[in-house]
């Protein structure tokens, strides 16, 4: 296109010629689509390499951070191993319903800069995969295994089942919404409040004092819940903001 | 812009919240006031590291003469926490030759020595034989002029010897 122009203005045009008024270059309609077309993908390229790991870093920092039921203080839960196993298999999920294509963000006709920014944005949303399993699995006892085998049977059954980015997201918002239910108004209800001495506990709440003992519960502030809400609905922003592909296709 | 530069901003800024989000959750600061105060100190920690990459590494000369003062006058732990700040990457032989005097003097009794103290003592005067084996003070002030004196006296203080039951130990003077 830019050469056809130059060629265009640099033709003499003799006085005997009938001349035709056209658009100025920048105002033609092929100029206009190319311009807009390049306005896209640079919004595109935005999302995907600067809000996107925003979006996911943020999950995997809120992910892991409670605040103490005694003094509201920060508590930061580093994830357990099986959190780690649980994200790889949900990436490995997201490749299989081809929410993510490994086509699309790895290939050879890609630079450098842009081959590492895509495996940043991997690793940030691995790390938020991680830290929502470790926000969503009770940290201790018997509720640890129980729900986190819980998570192993349904991405387990997941594995093997025939999925469309659309349904996954759906059924992932159904499982962490469920699990969230769970841990943080099931279980954070059966868990009496701290910073009480124990026989003041045990008098005023001995139904919730002996489930605290029995589950071995954590004792974080209600706030903690209202953090990790925050970091689910986040991340599945994150994951409806992901493309399948970062190659430019015209 | 450019999409290289989206690229590179990207790299860039993930990097740089990624490298936040793991420093909390190293330090865990229980607070926003404790995380300026381990921000800080983390920013120091690298700075120094960074001086001893590149070759400038100094003592902390002011922290230095507070830690003497403070061993002059008897106040070991004072002066050992100010001569830990004024060499952290504990690299200056006669910095950490003092440490290892002020194991042995606080831990030195006429009775019974501190065993605990005497053995840090030990390792304190090792570090210092590694770091520069011919080292020998100038301090007029302590009679153990070399590491391999102090850890000599140290290992022997450690030592339960027939010379311990002597009654007469308790006129012998700390060194």
């Amino acid at each position: 296109m830019a050469k056809l122009k130059e060629s265009e203005i640099e033709a003499e045009i003799s006085p005997d010629e009938d001349t035709l008024e056209v658009p100025v270059a920048d105002q033609l309609p092929a100029v206009r689509e190319d311009e807009s077309v390049r306005q896209i993908a640079n919004r595109r390229s935005m999302r995907t390499y600067i809000y996107l790991p925003l979006i996911f870093l943020t999950v995997a920092l809120l992910g892991g951070l409670r605040l103490s039921g005694t003094d509201g203080s920060f508590i930061f839960v580093r994830p357990a191993l099986i959190c780690l196993i649980f994200a790889a298999i949900l990436l490995l999920l997201f490749f299989r319903a081809g929410m993510l294509r490994l086509d699309g963000w790895f290939t050879e006709e890609m630079t450098g800069t842009q081959t590492a920014a895509n495996g940043l944005v991997l690793v940030s949303l691995f790390a938020a995969a991680t830290q929502i399993f470790n926000s969503l699995i009770p940290e201790q006892g018997l509720t640890f295994w129980v729900v986190s085998f819980c998570f192993l049977w349904v991405l387990w059954n997941y594995l093997f089942a025939e999925f469309d980015p659309k349904r996954l997201l759906k059924s992932l918002g159904a499982m962490f919404g469920l699990a969230f239910v769970t841990k943080y108004m099931v279980l954070a209800n059966l868990t009496a409040p701290g910073g009480r001495s124990w026989l003041r506990s045990i008098i005023e709440n001995p139904a919730q004092e002996a489930a605290t003992w029995l589950l071995d519960l954590p004792r974080f502030s209600a706030g903690t819940g209202y953090i990790q809400f925050f970091a689910v609905m986040l991340f599945l922003l994150g994951l409806f903001l992901t493309p399948s592909s970062t190659r430019t296709e015209r | 812009m450019k999409e290289k530069y989206i690229h590179i901003l990207g790299i860039v800024l993930t990097l740089g919240y990624g490298g936040l989000v793991a420093f909390l959750y190293a330090a865990e600061p229980r607070s926003l006031e404790e995380f300026t105060t381990k921000a800080r100190s983390a920013v120091e920690n690298i700075a120094t590291k960074g001086t001893v990459v590149i070759g400038t590494y100094e003592v902390d000369a002011v922290r230095f003469n507070e830690g003497l003062a403070a061993f002059r006058e008897d106040r070991f732990p004072a002066a050992r926490d100010a001569f830990e700040r004024a060499d952290p990457e504990k690299r200056d032989a006669r910095t950490q030759f003092y440490i290892a005097y002020s194991f042995y003097r606080q831990g030195w009794s006429r009775i019974s020595n501190d065993d605990a103290l005497f053995q840090l003592g030990v390792e304190a005067a090792e570090r210092v034989r590694t770091i520069d084996p011919n080292f020998r003070t100038d301090d007029p002030g302590l009679v153990l002029k070399t590491p391999v004196e102090l850890r000599t006296e140290l290992e022997e203080g450690l030592k339960v010897t027939a010379d311990d039951f002597n009654p007469l130990r308790v006129f012998r003077e700390r060194k």
